[in-house]
């Protein structure tokens, strides 16, 4: 075999510490080397060139490049082995920079440690294999799950890339959380408003044929791996043919059951049949067989039909569940957040006094589609006199989530701004526990607030310390230190939480969690939209408390992902550094595919094996070390190739 | 007077305890440690030489047949590094070396490899300071249990 030595100077950054020709002498000594050559920038055009031509001079077996660490080069230099005809992973390359030259003063051990360095590689370098990426085929049609910002800016991206795009969304309505808000801070822009074109687009847009939209559904399986799931979607029936209703709302009046509407939280009522709200999106009522007679007490009740102006058929009685297959290529989870639940603090008095209030139900109460038409009363039909606003409700605290949730300053001071037009005579007092307002518009409406002369501040520091009682017939907030304030209706601003089903779809994809609850990105910083799992994407707030702009925005970057990496036309190429199975060594005990953190392992049952998928492999080794009989090899870190670099450097 | 001199029953400025250059095989993950041993490099701040590295992609990888061989191939000490729980590149492959590693520095201990020898810790990428601390620490210990004496 034969095998050459590339020796970098990198300069002097090298060549000061370590003297080439003590350790050319040394691996002559060894009998291993066919030649040893010396270059001054191996890394340079000038370097590489050279390289690629005396690689095509020599025709070498094996090569060890001993350079700068193999982070910052080997991928530089495997590719000009690449041009020069040799296959790149029959090199390997030893850090004599960083790891010996720069941090060894004495030059005699620094040439010592370099050549038994390069001797170990030399042996090591000999048992490697000509590995070749692998191609596989790969559907370029996506999943979104969620059609809040996030998932709807995602699809409607995808689709005018020309991808076909399903998205599944649980609810009968797209548009997510802010389709509740008439106002949105930091502009007081009315929230179905602004999505209103994004979700035009979707629906009836130019390349609206592009994505299909699966309300009330939600994913029950996914099988397989980035390029090629197969995803399950169960959709519940609707029992109104939404290509047929023209969304007129005739058939709601006739219709004689009345129920809390959880669109409203349960602060009116709503129809067995019904729009989530009037404008919702796809236009089309849905009937809920949990309220309708025919359901609930068998009946033949088919007074929305008969109201009906399109005739027959438009609302099918007879609707059933149905479910939908899909093959993608990617996914992206955009499933959005919930608020934390507010009755678990027993001194705030949520649930059991009427005038506490979360954010939310606050926020229907100002929408003029809301169940007071946009007035602001307490449960005794008034105008409050007097209004508590509660920041970091469960936010910032180790007891609750200990997170800063972003974004209820702002609608606490969208509330106060929406307060002093609607009540120009109420007291506001905001009690909190930190105030945040970063961003090139967001200190706007805090400005507002602090210069609003109705408006006063106060800081607690725990929110065992607030207590809201009725005393003498009126609402008032209790301090610790005994102080109290009226407060006819308090709003409560919940910390940000992961949504109920994140577990259930984490478990069905293999998206692990973070320690909140949120689905984990691979990097906070450099990679929040892409998930752990490859080909699992992320968009809005099931990453973390986001507000929309952020949401958005990460759905566009999940697309961007979703292009690069599964591009039309090109196949996904496959590091050949995975793990594989010796079918005639393997015992079949699963060792293996307990500790894989990627579910890359799976078993044969009809021949008792386990077998490794090549693209879900990450290639860390994990199973190699856990096997009980060596059956897993893992590719280029095979355990002879280390063993033999074990003894090596101790030879 | 050091361990090893005593043990020895030297003069520790004897020439016996200061030729004394322990051998210790670092394994290095190429995600945190390795990138923090090259983070070391890059500010220049001298350690001893006696580590020398075998990178792996994760600390997950580490058979203890790794360490049990290089024990066995002559080395005085082990030290594996690994990202710290969380950091993992691959989730949790530190996690599970550190599961393997407590095991086998009882196994170690029957026979007669002192836990000292077979250190387990965190370096980050960013953590080039502490890597030369770590480092530096891992020689001083074993130059001082002096040179391991077991059947080979």
């Amino acid at each position: 075999m034969k095998s050459g030595v590339y020796f970098c100077n990198c300069g002097t950054n090298i060549s000061d510490r370590i003297d080439s020709n003590r350790v050319r002498e040394s691996l002559a000594a060894s009998g291993r080397i066919a030649y040893f050559k010396t270059c001054p920038f191996l890394c340079s055009e000038e370097g590489k060139s050279f390289l690629e031509q005396d690689l095509r001079d020599e025709q070498p077996d094996r090569i060890v490049i001993a350079a700068c660490s193999p982070r910052e080069h080997e991928a530089t230099f495997m590719r000009v082995m690449g041009q020069a005809g040799m296959n790149p992973y029959l090199m390997q390359m030893v850090n004599i920079r960083e790891q010996i030259a720069w941090v060894t003063e004495d030059p005699e051990k620094a040439a010592k440690k370099a050549a038994l360095a390069l001797k170990a590689a030399l042996k090591r370098v000999e048992l490697h294999e000509m590995l070749e990426k692998q191609e596989l085929e790969a559907s370029p049609a996506v999943l979104v799950i969620g059609a809040g910002p996030a998932g709807l800016k995602a699809a409607l991206t995808l689709a005018e890339a020309g991808r076909k795009v399903t998205v599944v969304e649980k609810t009968p309505v797209i548009g997510g959380l802010p389709v509740l808000y008439e106002e949105l801070f930091p502009n007081m822009e009315c929230g179905p408003c602004m999505l209103e074109p994004l979700m035009g687009e979707i629906l009836h847009g130019e390349h609206a044929a592009n994505i299909e939209l699966l309300t009330m559904a939600e994913v029950s399986e996914v099988v397989g791996y980035f390029g090629n799931f197969v995803v399950k979607v169960r959709q519940r029936p609707r029992y109104v043919d939404t290509h047929q209703c023209i969304g007129c709302g005739e058939c709601l009046d006739p219709c004689p059951v009345s129920a809390p509407n959880p669109f409203n939280c349960g602060m009116d009522e709503k129809k067995a049949i019904g729009f989530t709200f009037m404008g919702a999106l796809p236009s089309a009522p849905y009937l809920d067989p949990g309220l309708c007679t025919r359901f609930t007490q068998g009946s033949d009740c088919t007074a929305c039909g008969a109201a009906c102006p399109m005739g027959e058929g438009v609302i099918v009685y007879d609707d059933v569940e149905k479910l939908i297959e899909r093959q993608v290529g990617a996914i992206i989870l955009a499933t959005g957040s919930s608020l934390y639940d507010c009755s678990g603090f027993e001194n705030l008095g949520y649930g059991r006094l009427a005038d506490v209030r979360t954010a939310l139900e606050f926020e229907r109460m100002l929408a003029s589609n809301g169940p007071t038409a946009g007035e602001i009363v307490t449960s005794g039909g008034e105008a409050p006199a007097s209004v508590a606003i509660v920041h970091c409700v469960g936010s910032l605290d180790d007891d609750h989530q200990p997170y800063c949730s972003g974004v209820c300053c702002q609608y606490a001071f969208k509330f106060n701004h929406l307060l002093e037009s609607k009540l120009p005579e109420a007291e506001i007092r905001h009690l909190y526990k930190e105030i945040v307002s970063p961003g090139k518009e967001e200190y706007a409406l805090h400005r507002a607030a602090r210069n609003n002369p109705n408006a006063s501040f106060i800081r607690y520091r725990d929110i065992a310390d607030i207590a809201v009682v009725n005393e003498e017939g009126r609402q008032m907030m209790r301090f610790r230190n005994g102080n109290a304030i009226n407060a006819d209706l308090v709003v409560l601003c919940p910390a940000v939480v992961p949504n109920a089903d994140a577990e259930r779809l984490g478990a069905q994809l293999d998206v692990p969690l973070d320690r909140f609850g949120f689905f984990e990105e691979l990097h906070g910083r450099m990679d929040s939209a892409r998930s752990k799992m490859r080909g699992v994407y992320l968009a809005g707030a099931c990453q973390a408390p986001t507000d929309i702009q952020r949401a958005t925005g990460q759905g566009m970057a999940a697309s961007g992902y979703v292009l690069s990496e599964l591009a039309l036309g090109r196949k996904i190429e496959l590091d050949p550094l995975f793990a594989s199975v010796y079918p005639e060594r393997c015992a079949g005990c699963k060792v293996c595919m307990k500790v894989c953190p990627y579910r890359a392992i799976g078993f044969d049952a009809e021949n008792g094996v386990a077998v490794v998928n090549a693209v879900l492999c990450h290639g860390c080794g994990t199973c190699v070390a856990a096997c009980p009989v060596g059956a897993v090899k893992s590719n280029h870190f095979t355990n002879e190739m280390i063993l033999v670099e074990i003894e090596g450097v101790l030879k | 007077m050091n361990a090893h001199a005593e043990r020895l029953n030297v003069d520790p400025d004897s020439s016996i305890v200061a030729q004394f250059e322990p051998r210790i095989i670092g394994f290095l993950c190429n995600w945190c440690s390795y990138a923090g041993a090259d983070k070391a490099g890059a500010a220049q701040t001298p350690y001893p030489p006696n580590v020398n590295i075998v990178r792996i992609m994760c600390t997950g990888r580490i058979d203890p047949e790794f360490i049990l061989k290089a024990f066995a191939g002559g080395a005085d000490g082990v030290i594996v590094l690994a990202c710290h729980p969380g950091d993992c590149h691959y989730k949790e492959g530190n996690l599970r070396a550190a599961q393997r590693h407590a095991m086998l520095a009882r196994i170690l201990e029957q026979m007669g490899i002192v836990r000292e020898r077979c250190r387990f810790d965190y370096v980050s990428a960013g953590e080039g300071e502490k890597y030369v601390q770590v480092i530096t620490e891992m020689v001083e210990t074993v130059t001082n249990l002096g040179p391991l004496s077991i059947p080979r």
